[in-house]
């Protein structure tokens, strides 16, 4: 069952088209991912699906209703905002409590409501605190409380995570995830990050110009990318493409395409008669090493198997492994 | 902060804190002690101890050019305010010609005052002035309303006087709108979007949300315009009412202190009126500043 839908959303913004006829459905009780650059209109749609703006064409649909017309607050959704605004006179308490209270509920519900939805987050015994005495986790973590006291329809978290610092935002990340397992919300995630993407989506969606470019699972999006864009966009170091005169070294590529072999692809145990680079640089990331090679290729190998600088290697790559995509409009081409 | 900063910043200070000193904390600390003098510019001042403020609290036009500021101070700052945070509240959106209505709203208070009181002279004129042309339109009868009721007589009738003089004050709140407007802008929109999102009605946006976050700006602004309105009635009182009309119904304390300074030669009986007006707007702004620490301490959900 669809539980938020959005259908050939358009919006612009004096001459700028943020959103471009935008199709995307979240299923019931998932973290859809909504993943792309800065400007890519990621913000501009979780707005629409609010109320916050309106959009020039298109219609949304929560919970089965067309709310394409209706104002914020009769669409019953949740909204966690990157810098978590939360009014700083309150204390925490009264922080997550304030739909309730505006929505006159009474006050015992009111209280036991705030009490359980902290409970849920781990901010109980923050309850008399105000913003300002909390550190940014704790603060993130009243603005998950406020957002689940209400019980909506939809969750809407536009970059929840980008103000934590690395640490905190790997922990929140996880205790997102395990959050959206207990309380089984559908709940809507933007972010420019894609590791954060890749981690926490049940289904990602890759947005780029306002538009659409794929949605699936992440594991289908990281190996069976649609495009170039969506190639490139998604995994760490980036994918390395080569034009099919440097790919002729390895692999037979077609004219008019690009070769895309992903770091982990990039083998460095070749054939003595294979294609020889010499190492350019070598960062050491933990477990795993980006290795720089003069081919114009960067491979990703286990941090202990890593060549020194300067060194002779030999290159093996799979068509098994590599993608080949049109040069022209990017899209992913089948192997001949 | 180094040996080296604190020269430069003392270098920086010293033309300020120089003229400071010239031009205001001497001649105050020169005035505080005329106050227990008489002096009429003639003769040399001679010491009188506490008679100057004797003599004030039983002179009944001091009494009631005190009562006058006061109400003056009490009725015109909450307007003055109210006023300020409407229009900023107003006006801090972008949109179709709102420069110019900010302009509008802040033009009044560049206009130099004896001018602007020369203004409201013709605007208050009961038998030519475009206000109570406007009031007596379609009035049942000469001086009445189209309510029935008599047309103000701003400029001959106390009370009315009185209010003419408040009304004035009411277009002179630039100053606070500019800051206000800056506050209400820097306020986080996602504050709003929220409340949006929550189901908040705007009074309830306005009480719980702008209104508590702006407070310590409106804070400011009330200890501002306190001291401002007890200050600001002279220009109107002496162009426009010139005290009157009789038994000094427009006469404020600056208008009293300057009277009798001037134009009586009395130097340190008006010392005296001033430091006892110096004394009094000190405790208003500290009542002020308790009042309104409890007061903030009251918008919680």
């Amino acid at each position: 069952m669809t539980s938020l839908g959005v259908e050939g959303a358009r919006k612009h913004f004096g001459g700028v088209q943020a959103l471009d006829g935008v199709d995307l459905e979240a299923r019931d009780g998932e973290l859809l991912v909504v993943v792309g650059p800065s400007g890519c209109g990621k913000s501009t749609l979780l707005r629409c699906i609010a109320g916050l703006e309106t959009l020039d064409e298109g219609t949304i649909r929560i919970a089965g209703r067309d709310v394409t017309r209706e104002r914020p607050a009769a669409r019953n959704v949740s909204m966690v905002f990157q810098s978590y605004a939360l009014f700083p006179h309150f204390t925490v308490s009264e922080n997550i409590g304030f739909g309730l209270v505006v929505r006159e509920v009474r006050k015992s519900e009111v209280v036991s409501r705030v009490a359980a939805s902290a409970e849920l987050v781990g901010v109980s015994h923050l309850l008399a605190r105000r913003p300002a005495e909390l550190s940014g986790g704790e603060r993130q973590r009243v603005a998950l409380a406020r957002a689940l006291v209400r019980d909506p329809d939809a969750f809407l978290l536009d970059e929840p995570l980008s103000n934590l610092d690395a640490g905190m935002r790997t922990e929140m990340r996880t205790e997102l995830r395990r959050l959206h397992r207990r309380v089984g919300a559908t709940m809507l995630y933007v972010t420019h990050d894609q590791v954060e993407a890749m981690t926490l989506g049940d289904r990602i969606a890759v947005l780029d110009a306002g538009k659409v470019r794929q949605v699936g699972e992440p594991d289908d999006l990281y190996r069976r990318p649609n495009d170039r864009f969506v190639a490139e966009f998604l995994g760490s170091p980036r994918m390395n493409f080569l034009e099919p005169d440097r790919a002729a070294a390895f692999l037979r590529v077609p004219d008019g395409t690009i070769l895309g072999i992903r770091p982990e692809h990039v083998r460095l145990d070749g054939d003595a008669d294979g294609a020889t680079t010499r190492v350019e640089l070598v960062e050491l990331a933990g477990s795993d090493a980006y290795v720089h090679l003069d081919a114009g290729l960067v491979a990703r190998v286990p941090a202990d198997e890593r060549p020194h600088e300067g060194a002779e290697v030999q290159l093996r790559i799979s068509a098994g492994d590599a993608h080949l995509f049109d040069r022209a409009t990017g899209a992913r081409l089948p192997w001949t | 902060m180094d040996v080296s900063e604190r020269r430069h910043v003392a270098l920086m200070l010293a033309p300020y804190v120089l003229g400071l000193a010239l031009l205001v904390a001497i001649p105050a600390l020169v005035t505080f002690g005329l106050a227990f003098t008489e002096y009429d510019l003639v003769r040399s001042p001679s010491f009188i101890g506490i008679d100057n403020f004797s003599e004030l609290v039983r002179d009944d036009v001091f009494g009631i050019a005190l009562v006058n500021s006061l109400v003056f101070a009490v009725l015109a700052v909450p307007l003055r305010l109210g006023a300020a945070l409407a229009l900023a509240l107003l006006l801090h959106r972008r949109y179709a010609g709102i420069g110019v209505y900010r302009s509008a709203a802040v033009l009044p208070t560049v206009i130099p005052d004896v001018a602007y009181g020369l203004l409201w002279l013709w605007l208050f004129n009961p038998l030519y002035g475009p206000i109570n042309t406007l009031l007596q339109w379609r009035g049942d009868g000469p001086l009445l309303t189209a309510w029935g009721f008599q047309a103000p007589q701003w400029l001959t009738h106390p009370n009315d006087a009185r209010a003419a003089i408040i009304v004035m004050s009411l277009f002179t709140i630039g100053e606070g709108l500019v800051v206000l407007l800056v506050t209400r802008q820097g306020l986080p929109s996602e504050l709003y979007d929220l409340a949006a999102l929550e189901d908040a009605t705007v009074w309830a946006i306005f009480r719980r949300i702008t209104l508590p976050l702006m407070a310590p700006i409106l804070l400011l602004l009330l200890a501002r315009d306190t001291i401002f309105s007890l200050q600001a009635t002279f220009v109107p009182a002496l162009v426009v009412t010139e005290g009157g009309p009789p038994l000094y119904s427009t006469t404020y304390v600056p208008l009293f202190v300057y009277r009798n300074a001037f134009e009586y030669l009395r130097y340190g009986y008006a010392a005296a009126a001033t430091l006892l007006m110096f004394l009094l707007t000190a405790a208003i702004i500290y009542a002020q500043w308790r009042i309104v620490k409890r007061w903030r301490r009251a918008f919680t959900v």
